[in-house]
């Protein structure tokens, strides 16, 4: 299978923040998620997906075509759903379909007004009265209205109640049953993760720690408990990162098998959430 | 392209009904028939930036399917269109107030448009939103206010230059005026958009 989205040894600097040599591929096909906390690089990355942003340096292909020349081939098949609104406030849905439509080749009104209908949506009324879940549904009906291939989502769970939340993620799961279409959303709730994605992206301070499908990574990661004195130069090594307590130490491998036959019996290997990664990953990487 | 143009009387609709009273308001105050013309060209256009002056609009232009080109495009073209647009209704508020005017009103007023506009509009993807509409409405005022006054004032101590512009005829003027600002309004365009394409959102 493709990759929809090629990043290679893209870099972005800002004032005290920079995204540095990244390679990111997000499979075709699949439902990538973006996790990292916040501040890591995430709406940084998805900036420069969508030409928002261009990189100081490094190469980015959507469709394997390149913003250059294809600008607009490539968003004409892109549908895009951010954190804020970022439609004017003052139009209704109605006015906002007419400024938006007419860009796409391939808007479909009927698709249209069929999400409008299953989101309940009010055509005329303002888009400023609407509440955070009515403008996350707006988008979306949007963002999917032109048959787009590849939906990128930037933290759309974000602000929601837990109700909503699981519609939206439902949702996206049933886009999914056309193969064709790939979903790439950034979140910082993990629990999102867990419930529809198949590949797991994670970034940390601009660095991307890892991208591998989410049964790798329950594979590979483990949470490992044992006694202080096992604990030496070499047997470190086999670790991410270790806390250590009176009582003995908790550590985050990203590969379990090293540590099974390193330890054996002498530890205990557990499932690590997709939290645990995240927290123990906050202090960066440093084996040994 | 024209969906882009179009954009700005969709979002504008409302205050488009406050636009016939506005020029009539002019009118009836006396104001020359340039200065009329030239109050109704800017409307449209310098609203729309005060719109635009968010980051959100641009993140959605910029997500949609065009082109950072294109979206300067929209703006320089969008201005001329709304101006031709702007005299139709000017001239027929003045001949119905019966006012007189005449194509050199016309011509002065939206010359002087397209100069303000030239001017302004770099000003717009240069300046930090949020300040943009306040520094072009004072720069307006101000432009208006001494701008004749610094111009008696060159003529009279500058007699080289006005010398210089005696010996064309009114006609070569009027038309080297024209030609000027065509060429101001071209540069500024292109200036523009070698701002916006460097321009991260």
């Amino acid at each position: 299978m493709g990759n929809v989205v090629e990043l290679k040894n893209v870099t972005k600097k800002f004032k005290g923040f920079a995204v540095e040599d990244m390679d990111l591929q997000i499979k075709q096909g699949f439902v990538t998620g973006f996790m990292g906390e916040n501040g890591a690089g995430k709406s940084t990355t998805i900036k420069m997906m969508l030409n928002l942003l261009q990189p100081d340096a490094g190469e980015v292909k959507v469709f394997g075509l390149d913003y250059t020349t294809h600008e607009k081939v490539i968003k004409e098949r892109i549908g895009f759903v951010y954190d804020g609104n970022v439609f004017f406030e003052g139009l209704n849905l109605k006015d906002i379909k007419r400024i938006v439509a007419p860009a796409y080749e391939r808007w479909d009104d009927k698709l249209f007004h069929k999400y409008i209908e299953q989101f309940d949506l009010p055509l005329n009324k303002a888009m400023k009265t609407f509440s955070k879940g009515m403008q996350m549904k707006a988008s979306l009906a949007i963002a999917l209205s032109h048959h787009a291939e590849l939906i990128i989502l930037d933290e759309p769970t974000a602000g929601l109640d837990p109700i909503f939340r699981r519609e939206l993620l439902d949702l996206l799961q049933e886009l999914m049953v056309d193969g064709n279409r790939t979903i790439f959303f950034s979140t910082h709730i993990t629990s999102d993760l867990d419930r529809i994605a198949d590949y797991l992206a994670f970034i940390h301070k601009g660095d991307l720690i890892f991208n591998q499908s989410v049964h790798d990574v329950a594979e590979n990661y483990a949470l490992v408990k044992g006694k202080l004195d096992l604990l030496d130069r070499d047997t470190e090594k086999a670790f991410v990162h270790i806390r250590r307590a009176s009582t003995g130490f908790e550590a985050l491998t990203d590969n379990s098998n090293d540590v099974k036959q390193i330890f054996g019996d002498n530890v205990v290997i557990e499932r690590a959430s997709l939290e645990d990664i995240m927290y123990y990953l906050k202090g960066g990487i440093h084996h040994g | 392209m024209v969906n882009l143009i179009r954009r700005d009387v969709i979002l504008q609709k409302k205050y488009l009904l406050t636009y016939i009273p506005f020029i009539v308001f002019f009118i009836i105050m006396g104001s020359h028939s340039a200065l009329t013309f030239l109050v109704a060209s800017i409307f449209i256009p310098f609203n729309a930036f005060a719109y635009d002056e968010k980051a959100e609009t641009n993140i959605l232009l910029n997500s949609l399917p065009y082109t950072r080109k294109e979206i300067i495009a929209a703006r320089y073209l969008g201005a001329i269109v709304y101006m031709v647009l702007a005299i139709g209704l000017t001239s027929l508020a003045l001949l119905a107030f019966g006012e007189p005017f005449t194509m050199k009103d016309i011509a002065v007023g939206n010359s002087l448009f397209l100069l303000f506009a030239a001017f302004t509009f770099p000003l717009f993807y240069i300046l930090k939103s949020g300040h943009i509409f306040t520094v072009v409405l004072i720069s307006f005022l101000v432009l208006a206010g001494i701008g004749p006054q610094v111009v008696i004032f060159l003529v009279e101590r500058l007699t080289a230059i006005t010398d210089f512009i005696a010996r064309f005829s009114v006609p070569t003027l009027y038309t080297g005026a024209a030609v000027i600002v065509i060429i101001l309004y071209a540069i500024s365009w292109g200036i523009t958009t070698f701002i916006y394409q460097r321009k991260a959102f």
